[in-house]
């Protein structure tokens, strides 16, 4: 059985077709990232599938319930947990009075292990709570009933990188407990670090969805090398690489950001592209050059879509 | 059960009680006056250069004797008009204050009906309209006994029963501009403005050939003057109050259940 099934799910606000015939499905156990640019319609898939609003057309299921059925809904909602990408609390009340309430309609087993995880000052009032505390208020009350399904709008935007970091391995054993995560976020290397599959929407259609791995591999790396010298365009030759850039630089500034080793060239070239190869036919490319500087990231999203959109060029 | 109403009703305590010394302060003031203003001036006859609208509007009968007095000058100001100004303004911040704050998201995110969350949200102004009615009898007659004056007991306990479902009509329209609208601020400004219309209504049409239109306003059905001055105790405008509250709030839960989140 699925967690989640979203089958051709329309949401339209006014002119605005914010999701248009979203289909796909999150297996039981999984960890799956919905990923997609600001405004691709996340949220709206996110806030449906939660019934906070009705689909235009289409629907969603939740651990079996139909999203339109608010009573099925309401009785999965015991074993779902749940992060809003701006969680909203009573600013006049405590951290503690907010998971007591939370606590006493759908239970709280979990909660002393989480607050020691994640460190929320549940003493203080939440109108002196930073984003970050408020964030994490937010994790604490989405898994403390001990949910078999989470569903997380960006968690972890607004959390420092030394949380992020808890944040994931908490995400990884959660997932080998057999919890199934359900996130968003529209950026990739945070959601390569968790996910086994994410679904990528843009402009409100489903593009693709794919095992990470798979997705990584097409998607490639991002490439910027600085070697000495200068390097015509037409000697650039490398299977894999894609909108290869070369053009010279001033040599004294590559040298420098190099580490300024004193043996500056004189000249020097740039050269970018994308790279969806071999990683040692990369390696063996660059051996050949007078090394300033190699900078290889993943592919930003926002390639990754056009590579998708050339892609389906070609292919149709 | 009752969860949300018990949450958001201990949050009210403060507020009610804040509201409760301030009528209980204004309340003082007039009792203390009364004496001195009855022995300089006779203000039957002074509410007699009144305009008959003015003098409607206010429920002013006599004011020479203590209960004329409490009914006009508190009860018909405090009661139907600042209370019910003020119960009507907080409800309407019931539901669109959280929507607009994104907490309604995470209140939905419980496994609770959206019905529950309404009728229990609703129920905690039940704390400031039962509050201020529980203490206030207690602080009006011992300031009427402390200046050597009299009222009677029933009519005093029946101005604030009486007064409870006028309240929750008031505070139901506050309800219905909360789930109708999704901005605090704006609902507020409508549910005020819905219930100062009213008692304008009733009050500007009370004597003339209009008088029926104010019908439609929950002030026709709770009458102070009436209760304190003439003992009579409208029992069958407290109904119509509250099956009015029952309507507006099945009303907005309706419409609360059908409506998209923003």
């Amino acid at each position: 059985m699925s967690a989640i099934t979203v089958n051709g799910l329309t949401k339209e606000y006014g002119d605005v077709l914010a999701n248009d015939a979203v289909s796909f499905e999150v297996e039981v156990g999984e960890t799956f990232g919905y990923l997609g640019p600001n405004g691709a319609g996340k949220t709206t898939t996110i806030r449906t599938i939660m019934g906070f609003q009705s689909p235009t057309s289409g629907t969603a299921t939740v651990l079996g319930a139909d999203v339109r059925d608010e009573a099925a809904l309401v009785e999965a909602k015991e074993r779902v947990g749940y992060l809003p990408s701006n969680p909203g609390f009573d600013e006049t009340a405590t951290g503690t009075e907010i998971l007591d309430l939370h606590a006493s309609v759908k239970g709280d087993s979990r909660r002393a292990e989480l607050l020691d995880l994640f460190d929320v000052p549940v003493g203080r009032k939440i109108r002196g709570y930073s984003t970050g505390q408020k964030q994490k208020l937010g994790l604490v009350q989405a898994f403390m009933h001990d949910p078999d399904l989470v569903v997380m709008d960006e968690p972890t935007a607004g959390l420092d990188p030394l949380v992020q970091q808890r944040f994931n391995e908490f995400i990884r054993e959660e997932t080998r407990q057999g919890v199934t995560v359900f996130l968003s976020s529209h950026v990739l290397s945070e959601v390569r670090r968790v996910c086994d599959r994410v679904g990528i929407i843009r402009d409100g259609r489903i593009v693709t969805v794919e095992r990470v791995g798979a997705l990584l591999d097409r998607s490639g790396k991002f490439v910027r090398l600085r070697v000495a010298n200068h390097v015509d365009a037409g000697e650039v030759s490398l299977d894999g690489a894609h909108d290869v850039s070369v053009k010279p630089v001033d040599a004294v500034a590559a040298g420098a950001a190099a580490g300024g080793s004193g043996a500056v060239a004189s000249t020097a070239t740039e050269l970018t592209f994308t790279f969806t190869g071999d990683l040692n036919t990369l390696v063996d490319f660059v051996d050949d050059f007078d090394v300033l500087e190699l900078d290889i990231e993943e592919a930003p999203l926002e390639e990754i879509f056009m590579r998708f959109y050339d892609d389906e060029g070609v292919a149709v | 059960m009752f969860e949300f109403a018990w949450y958001h009703g201990r949050r009210r305590i403060k507020g009610a009680g804040a509201l409760t010394v301030g009528l209980g302060l204004l309340t003082a003031l007039y009792v203390w006056m009364f004496p001195t203003i009855t022995a300089e001036v006779n203000l039957d006859e002074y509410v007699e250069a009144w305009p008959p609208a003015l003098r409607q509007a206010f429920g002013v009968e006599s004011l020479s004797t203590i209960e004329g007095f409490l009914a006009s000058e508190l009860y018909a100001f405090g009661w139907v008009l600042l209370l019910g100004l003020y119960v009507a303004y907080s409800a309407a911040s019931l539901v669109a204050d959280d929507v607009e704050h994104d907490r309604m998201d995470m209140t939905l995110s419980l496994p609770v009906t959206r019905s529950r969350v309404l009728v229990e949200k609703f129920a905690s102004m039940l704390v400031p309209i039962l509050l201020v009615n529980l203490l206030m009898p207690v602080v009006v007659y011992a300031g009427v006994l402390a200046i050597g004056e009299s009222i009677a007991v029933g009519d005093l306990v029946m101005v604030h029963l009486l007064s409870v479902p006028y309240l929750l009509a008031s505070a139901a329209v506050g309800l219905l501009a909360s789930v109708a609208v999704d901005r605090a601020s704006i609902a507020q400004r409508a549910a005020v403005g819905v219930v100062f219309g009213l008692f304008l209504v009733d009050s500007v049409t009370s004597g003339t050939e209009f008088s029926w239109l104010g019908a439609v306003s929950p002030t026709r059905y709770y009458d102070p003057t009436a209760i304190l001055v003439r003992g009579q105790w409208d029992l069958q405008g407290a109904a119509v109050l509250l099956g009015t509250t029952l309507v507006l709030v099945l009303a907005s839960r309706e419409l609360f259940r059908r409506k998209d989140i923003a």
